[in-house]
């Protein structure tokens, strides 16, 4: 007896839609992407993700003759074109983090919560982040004043500031981008007009809290690439 | 003759559809790398944060669509029968602690809750079950625990936490109560009317029937919330959040609606909560008690899964019960 079911083109389109997904999620999963996205505490809900999505792509492709006769009409196909739309654009954004436009909007103003420096730690910029708000952070970081630093962040500048200065400003975030916050430290003493707001520098020199301030005085200032962790994950 | 040409224009029709959508689909990933490329900072922010959204969502929703799809094809029909034979009293508790046996997100209860709805459990139990199982389920609460771990007011959280989303929970099935199940669903919902259900189809085919349809439905509106939040992201500063840090009253409402704003997973969103150290303990509660149940990416949701009024009536008894729960317990343990 012969099997009379068709593939079915709504199947195949579904099976598409889903494929387009999981293509994105082992796309993150392999280029080292994720971190633009997620903390490294949420970062599993990548692969996870790549592995249910393909399951479901593979269960729908292995599944595509159906008894009756269906139709793809042209609303279900725009619907799953929107669908898969985001996809694309995720894979096709080029591989840049938040930057000098989101500083100004996610400042730590609702508070954050961070590590105290124990004796002997080096200064960091969550460190920074912890002495806005917890006055033993900021005791022990000013208790570490005049000493050696070296952080890593975009410049973002602040109007009317003096030409040798610029802010350099991190971002945390504890789940994923959503909750973005920016850690920002004034660098003073730097070379004036060699970096343009968003470009990622390397600051060495020395350290300083000022009030809820934090202010390095520079001795150097190197432009790095993005490094592969954007984001501090606190 | 007659025959080919109408065989051909049909054929013609078929193909300009899809031959469009990939041409709209090329245009927006030209659209967004020029944007992004040329660091306006307002789009590449929207992107990044649509995206992240998106990431950590999406898996979810599929693996609701999974297990909501495990219920219609491989549970048989007569344990809902028992379970809808319970008093509606002692069906609102059970399914407020489901999360144990089903520890799904808040993406992943919406498919289930609607699938349990359709199986005859009654409205106020599905309902219930769709707002607590994100609060209450073991990785949600460990996950608190963590975040508020060598902190005084741990317990507090943790208890206040679960007792508030389970009090919260009921309340809105209580007052949804009264609906049947035909007045609570939203009744157009699906791309795929026909593709399942057909008697002659293996269970394996109607089981990822079942999961693609519930997949695009919720997909397509999770992208409608994830796009709203991400605007609100970009364009509303959140420094004016910290303003209201030590005004009473005003403190928690503003964390319920920075929630909302922020549309952040139930599995880790305490480690945010814990981080707002401006705020005291009740803000920070409600943050974790409203934050689940209703936020940008949740309305879109609810939008296109209930019928007409539903996200209102859950906006008004969430965020005034969280109110008045997280005072409460401030007040007796904070």
């Amino acid at each position: 007896m012969t099997d009379r079911r068709a593939v079915s083109p709504l199947r195949v389109a579904t099976a598409v839609a889903l494929a387009a997904w999981a293509g994105l999620f082992w796309f993150l999963l392999v280029s080292g992407r994720t971190s633009l996205y997620l903390s490294s505490r949420t970062a599993w809900v990548v692969p996870t993700g790549a592995i249910v999505l393909t399951m479901a792509a593979a269960g729908r492709l292995a599944t595509l003759r159906a008894v009756r006769r269906e139709r793809l009409t042209p609303r279900t196909s725009w619907a799953l074109g929107f669908i898969v739309f985001p996809a694309v654009v995720v894979l096709t954004l080029p591989p840049t983090a938040l930057g000098s436009y989101a500083a100004a909007r996610r400042s730590l103003s609702a508070g954050f919560a961070g590590p105290a420096l124990d004796t002997g730690d080096r200064v960091t910029l969550a460190a920074v982040a912890a002495g806005v708000w917890s006055e033993e952070a900021r005791r022990a970081l000013i208790d570490r004043a005049g000493s050696q630093v070296t952080f890593e962040g975009i410049v973002t500048r602040r109007e009317g500031s003096p030409a040798d200065e610029f802010v350099l400003t991190r971002f945390i975030v504890s789940c994923c981008v959503a909750d973005a916050l920016s850690v920002q430290v004034r660098v003073v003493g730097a070379p004036p007009g060699r970096f343009e707001e968003d470009q990622w520098v390397r600051v060495s020199g020395t350290f300083y809290p000022v009030g809820k301030e934090v202010v390095v005085a520079a001795g150097s200032v190197r432009a790095i690439p993005q490094p592969d962790d954007p984001y501090l994950n606190v | 003759m007659a025959l080919a040409e109408t065989l051909d224009a049909r054929q013609r029709v078929a193909w300009r559809t899809p031959i469009l959508i990939l041409v709209a689909l090329a245009g927006a990933a030209l659209l967004a790398r020029a944007l992004s490329g040329a660091g306006i900072g307002a789009a590449r922010t929207f992107l990044l944060v649509f995206g992240s959204l998106l990431v950590e969502a999406l898996p979810f929703i599929l693996l609701g669509a999974a297990v909501s799809a495990l219920i219609e094809v491989f549970v048989p029909a007569s344990v809902f029968a028992r379970l809808a034979r319970l008093p509606r009293g002692l069906q609102m508790p059970v399914a407020g602690l489901g999360g144990f046996a089903f520890p799904v997100c808040e993406c992943g209860s919406v498919p289930v809750a609607r699938r349990l709805l359709l199986k005859g459990l009654h409205p106020s139990a599905a309902v219930t079950f769709m707002l607590a199982a994100p609060i209450l389920n073991p990785v949600v609460l460990l996950a608190t625990a963590i975040a508020y771990r060598g902190r005084d007011v741990m317990w507090p959280m943790l208890i206040g936490r679960a007792g508030l989303g389970l009090v919260v929970a009921m309340a809105v099935g209580w007052v949804v109560g009264s609906k049947t199940r035909a007045e609570l669903l939203r009744p157009d919902r699906g791309l795929h009317e026909h593709e399942h259900g057909d008697a002659q189809e293996g269970r394996w085919a109607r089981y990822f029937g079942q999961l693609a349809d519930d997949f695009t439905m919720l997909t397509r509106y999770l992208v409608v919330g994830a796009a709203v939040a991400a605007a609100l992201q970009t364009f509303l500063p959140q420094d004016v959040i910290g303003r209201v840090a030590t005004t009473p009253v005003l403190d928690v409402l503003a964390l319920m609606v920075l929630a909302a704003a922020l549309s952040l997973c139930s599995e880790s969103d305490a480690f945010v909560a814990a981080s707002f150290v401006q705020f005291g303990m009740a803000s920070q509660l409600a943050f974790l008690v409203a934050g689940p149940m209703i936020d940008a990416k949740l309305v879109a949701l609810y939008g296109g899964t209930f019928g007409r009024g539903f996200v209102r009536t859950v906006a008004i008894v969430v965020f005034s019960v969280t109110l008045a729960g997280a005072l409460w317990i401030q007040v007796a343990f904070g």
